[in-house]
């Protein structure tokens, strides 16, 4: 048996999914992820899980996803400094859509997401029904810029 | 090479339907007790898939996996299972019952995660982070370090090298005013036109390079060609001048020309020469150090220059009033005008740049007279009944003793709208609310400019209880895709919808950005989109006739 082609699981993957983009969601509660990770999933997308700012940085190398849900408070690196580093990657920084996580809805806290380059935000507790039409509407923004 | 297997401890044609979808892999099925065993015994075992409900079973495969870097993913047909999976941080896990697709959607996702296996995870962070540090995101220009070690054999080859240390004075303003989005775009715009500029030069010939050490400067390095005389200051002269033509011509064309002509480059050189007894390192930051020194002469002198410029302007009245026009957003009908002072003189064009002078030579208040009596005297000239004229005032210019004396010449103060920033810090605010009290019993409006450029919430602004809210550039800046843009404008209108203010989007440039704040209840418009700033009013045409003349007319 020939070996088997692995080079590009990823790709291979997504494709039968293609009209909906990849999320990368990043929590370091790990039922919180889990759970809006189910709550996507039932909806069709297909969605990686991160539980710290370090591994979100990593899979977002490798999964290259196309909307990131970010917790800002995470020990360690915290949402600001990952949204910035992913918002300033070389390769796929432009092609992004970052949406913070906070249980911070002060007008403070909205500039400082501005100032790191996120997109959107949605607020805790999560809203799952409200939370999906975050994606959505960030899907339909990153399907605009196309 | 083995053949992949998964292993499993799930007999059932999902699971081998699942190995079919992953090119073929063979499956190998074991008993929930073993399958810890078989990771070490089944040569190729390339990942696991259980669905065990024994937390012990369950614990010792994912401690015999992670030791060989085998992803495990688990099926879970409880809450309860899924918890303790969740736990025991196993790779992927997957609700039961579940397509051979998710299982192998699951496979491929925890193999493509471990692929970089464990501890490369953090070399990849640093990578990025190095890659950072080594090229600027924005300009893909190689930073300092990475330079010198890229010609350190050439330089020492050579024996010389000179340093041009280019300095970009107005970037920081950009940022300021249109936020770093902008800042970020005209960085980009400029260090492609810089590197376009130069391909073209007749440094060419010799080795050039470039470098990025902060986000106003850049540093060329150029090594001359044997044989080839280093390039002497009449010639840096002329190449900033071009260059300066070139990328201020190219920004214009990107960035319009408000950005523009807030644009300048200074420029200092210096010559390096190798010595094998200093760490060329050292040579090269001293180099840089005195290159840079002479750019701040050139922009010392420039600055002198400038300041007679403006006094000059002052005795002769030299400045002249563009009109920016404000419309009704629904019906896109003229609202008013913002008055916009700009110096006759080619080097005071930008009012940013005249004001900064001013600020620097210690004429603020005498410059503010000129510029208000000007824009009052625009008012009565080329505005219509019904317009209203935005006027920009500084708070510094409340504190002039002649201040008052615009009475004199405004003949409706009812019409006119002073606009004050948010950005200039307040002193003494008793005092100043007082100042505003007296202003506006004699009719005058107020608008805060550049509401939400700060941190500071909707407090500071309803404290000065204004008529008219203009949001911040940055707030507009691509606010159609932006939706926590979207949400900041939305709780402005509906801030000032209770205070009974009006809120004034400026900047709008793009037809989609004033769809979007049309959408969120935004009162007035500004911006390139409806209109540029002009010397003239807006000739009305009948269908520009706002509401109440029309209807007097009809």
């Amino acid at each position: 048996m020939p070996p088997p082609s692995l080079s590009n699981p990823i790709e291979d993957h997504r494709m039968p999914e293609a009209h909906l983009p990849n999320v990368l969601v990043v929590d370091d509660n790990h039922d919180n992820a889990d759970i809006m990770r189910q709550y996507l999933e039932a909806k069709g997308y297909q969605v990686s899980v991160a539980y710290s700012g370090e591994e979100a940085l990593s899979l977002f190398e490798t999964v290259r996803p196309s909307i990131v849900l970010l917790d800002v408070m995470m020990p360690g690196r915290d949402g600001w400094e990952v949204c910035r580093l992913m918002k300033q990657h070389p390769s796929h920084g432009r092609g992004v859509r970052v949406i913070m996580v906070t249980a911070l809805d002060q007008w403070e806290d909205k500039r400082q997401a501005l100032q790191t380059g996120a997109d959107d935000y949605v607020t805790k507790p999560v809203d799952l029904p409200r939370l999906v039409q975050t994606v959505e509407r960030n899907a339909a923004a990153l399907a605009g810029a196309l | 090479m083995n053949e992949p297997v998964l292993l499993t401890d799930t007999d059932d044609a999902t699971v081998r339907g699942a190995a079919d979808l992953l090119d073929s892999w063979a499956v190998e099925v074991r008993q929930d007790r073993e399958l810890a065993a078989a990771i070490e015994e089944v040569p190729g075992a390339r990942t696991i898939v259980t669905t065990t409900e024994n937390p012990n079973a369950l614990r010792d495969i994912v401690e015999r996996a992670r030791a060989r870097s085998i992803p495990v993913i688990v099926g879970c047909a409880t809450d309860m299972a899924r918890r303790r999976a969740i736990e025991l941080r196993v790779d992927e896990w997957f609700l039961l019952p579940a397509t051979a697709d998710e299982i192998a959607g699951r496979v491929r996702s925890a193999l493509a995660r471990m692929a970089p296996a464990a501890a490369a995870l953090a070399d990849r962070i640093e990578r990025v982070e190095y890659e950072q540090m080594l090229y600027d995101y924005l300009t893909g220009l190689p930073t300092l370090p990475v330079m010198i070690e890229r010609s350190r054999a050439l330089i020492k080859e050579r024996g010389e090298l000179i340093v041009l240390y280019f300095n970009f004075v107005r970037y920081s303003k950009i940022e300021e005013i249109y936020g770093w989005e902008k800042l970020d775009a005209v960085l980009e715009t400029t260090a492609q036109s810089v590197r376009e500029f130069l391909e073209a030069s007749a440094l060419r010939s010799s080795r050039v390079m470039v470098s990025f050490t902060n986000d106003d400067d850049f540093v060329f390095f150029h090594v001359p060609a044997p044989g080839v005389a280093a390039i002497t200051d009449a010639e840096i002269t002329e190449l900033v001048g071009k260059l300066q033509d070139h990328v201020g011509r190219r920004i214009e064309a990107t960035h319009g020309e408000e950005i523009a002509s807030l644009f300048e480059i200074y420029a200092g050189r210096a010559h390096v020469y190798y010595n094998p007894k200093i760490r060329l390192q050292r040579l090269i930051y001293r180099g840089i150090r005195e290159a840079a020194n002479a750019a701040k002469s050139v922009e010392e002198r420039e600055r002198a220059r400038r300041v007679d410029d403006l006094k000059r302007s002052l005795r002769e009245r030299a400045v002249y009033i563009d009109l920016h026009p404000i419309l009704v957003t629904d019906s896109r009908q003229v609202y008013g005008y913002e008055a916009l002072a700009r110096g006759t003189l080619r080097t005071l064009r930008s009012p940013e740049i005249m004001f900064d002078v001013a600020a620097e030579a210690d004429l603020l208040w005498e410059l503010g007279r000129l510029c208000r009596s000007k824009a009052i005297e625009a008012m009565s000239s080329r505005l219509t009944r019904g317009e209203f004229l935005f006027l920009n005032v500084d708070p510094h210019d409340f504190a002039d003793p002649q201040f008052s004396q615009i009475d004199r010449e405004v003949t409706d103060p009812s019409r006119v709208v002073i606009e004050i920033t948010e950005r200039t810090a307040i002193k003494d605010y008793p005092k100043f609310r007082e100042r505003l009290k007296a202003l506006r019993e004699r009719g005058y409006r107020f608008a805060v400019d550049d509401a939400g450029s700060g941190y500071a919430g909707l407090g500071s602004i309803a404290n000065l209880e204004p008529d008219f809210i203009k949001l911040d550039i940055s707030l507009i800046n691509c606010i159609d895709t932006n939706f926590i843009k979207q949400n900041l404008v939305e709780t402005m209108v509906r801030f000032a919808n209770d205070q009974g203010a009006q809120v004034i989007a400026e900047g709008v440039e793009r037809a989609e950005e004033y769809e979007t704040v049309k959408g969120l209840g935004v009162h007035l418009v500004q911006g390139f989109f409806l209109h540029r700033p002009s010397e003239n009013a807006i000739a009305r045409t009948s269908g520009e006739m706002p509401a109440i003349a029309r209807v007097a007319g009809a």
